[in-house]
């Protein structure tokens, strides 16, 4: 996995840079922790920070070969649409997202005012634990 | 007119909060792309659902298609947004012609001409109206105006299974289908809230069955379906471009309800809302119960 600003050496995987200029470095050691939570739920393939507004990456701790950027973009287009429709409905203001496929889940939880926890995992996950880890980053980073 | 619509097209894709949809959807109605103007005054509504010029729009595109129980909706939704809409008056006005009560499309122009007495076209109108027919006995026929909607041959409504009555007994337990859902094939009959939490659209964003209701009970199908188009495209997309596979459900926990969201057949897609005192694992059983009966519905329509 990588981490921008904090690759592991020996992990094997692909360093991903950050898309661009994070937050200070307490902050990015914040986000950073919280993304190795996350990663340690079974399953998981990677997970980021990601901008609401633009579907571009903060931060992110991915397996080699897990497209960041376009997970990042997915996320939060996809994200925009559900809340939209969530509107719609009256269902008000969504907190939480999870898109499951033959090949995987998409987890999305939202950190208002402007951020996203993305997780991308394989069919093993554990969804109810990975959706904890996910919701408490993101209280954290909204308080 | 081409050019209309590819600058109109161009400005939405600048900015796809715009309310110009509503002229897009408007110059695409009057090309005669009735369906992609749908489309575009849906997918508006749904970002701006009190726009009532959007409406307005969405009632003329519904005429055109010979909808006319949902043109009158709209119309009268518009009304409710904005009382003295002229537009919305002359289409109640021909909703009402075309329905035999020429009393009330008479009413209809005299408001729309007591708000704007220069409006030509409703002038013409009433004259006409007063002049080829007699108040008792006007015919159910086109109104004369070149303003008003103009209808084309009626598009035939969803069939109902021979099985399903209409829906008016399709609540939960036989329960009365609640006072602001519309009628719609009963497919969910025995579902806790069949027509006022579950809804089945095809992939155009059109309602099949079931319904949503607003908390005040206004019936908000048509909006949510519009949507939730969307959201499926959107999904689609994502599970492709990440290798995912077919997607199975999409579970959005909001703070009033939860919803769950599946594909249906090809194409189709069913929205299941249940408050957030329901669990989620339990919705999505509830909601995998729905799909397999919205699936069997599907099939038997030849769908």
């Amino acid at each position: 996995m990588s981490a921008p600003g904090a690759d592991r050496p020996g992990s094997g995987a692909a360093a991903a840079p950050p898309a661009r200029s994070g937050p200070g470095s307490s902050a990015a050691d914040e986000l950073a922790r919280a993304l190795d939570r996350i990663s340690r739920v079974r399953g998981m393939r990677g997970s980021m920070w990601v901008s609401a507004d633009d579907g571009l990456p903060v931060a992110q701790l991915l397996m080699e070969g897990v497209p960041g950027r376009a997970v990042a973009a997915l996320a939060a287009s996809l994200v925009r649409k559900v809340s939209g429709s969530a509107g719609a409905v009256g269902a008000g203001r969504v907190r939480f997202v999870q898109m499951e496929a033959a090949g995987g889940t998409l987890l999305v939880a939202l950190a208002p005012p402007d951020l996203l926890v993305v997780a991308l995992a394989d069919g093993r996950v554990n969804v109810g634990l990975a959706r904890l880890e996910m919701m408490r980053a993101a209280a954290a980073v909204a308080r | 007119m081409a050019d209309d619509v590819r600058s109109l097209t161009a400005a939405l894709a600048r900015d796809p909060s715009s309310l110009r949809y509503a002229d897009l959807a408007e110059s695409l109605r009057r090309r005669g792309q009735r369906d992609e103007a749908l489309r575009v005054a849906l997918h508006g509504l749904a970002r701006h659902p009190r726009h009532a010029d959007g409406h307005d729009v969405l009632a003329r595109i519904y005429s055109d298609l010979g909808d006319l129980d949902r043109a009158q909706l709209a119309w009268g939704k518009v009304l409710e947004l904005a009382p003295e809409h002229p537009g919305a008056l002359k289409g109640v006005a021909f909703v009402r012609f075309r329905q035999g009560d020429a009393r009330a499309a008479v009413e209809a122009l005299e408001r729309a001409l007591a708000i704007d007495p220069s409006d030509e076209a409703a002038q013409r109108a009433l004259e006409s109206m007063r002049r080829d027919a007699p108040m008792a006995d006007l015919p159910t026929a086109e109104l004369p105006t070149a303003e008003l909607p103009t209808p084309v041959a009626p598009v035939p409504a969803p069939p109902v299974p021979a099985a399903a009555s209409p829906e008016a007994g399709a609540g939960s337990a036989g329960a009365a289908r609640p006072s602001g859902a519309k009628a719609r094939p009963a497919v969910f009959s025995g579902f806790d809230r069949a027509t006022a939490d579950i809804l089945l659209l095809d992939e155009r964003g059109l309602v099949l069955a079931g319904g949503l209701l607003a908390p005040n009970g206004a019936d908000v199908s048509e909006v949510a379906a519009a949507g939730l188009a969307g959201v499926s495209g959107e999904a689609a997309r994502t599970a492709q471009h990440l290798a995912l596979g077919g997607w199975r459900t999409i579970v959005a926990e909001a703070e009033s309800a939860n919803l769950v969201v599946a594909p249906v057949g090809s194409g189709a897609l069913l929205l299941v809302r249940r408050d957030r005192s329901m669990p989620v694992g339990l919705a999505l059983r509830f909601a995998e119960r729905a799909r397999g009966t919205a699936s069997t519905w599907l099939e038997g329509q030849g769908a």
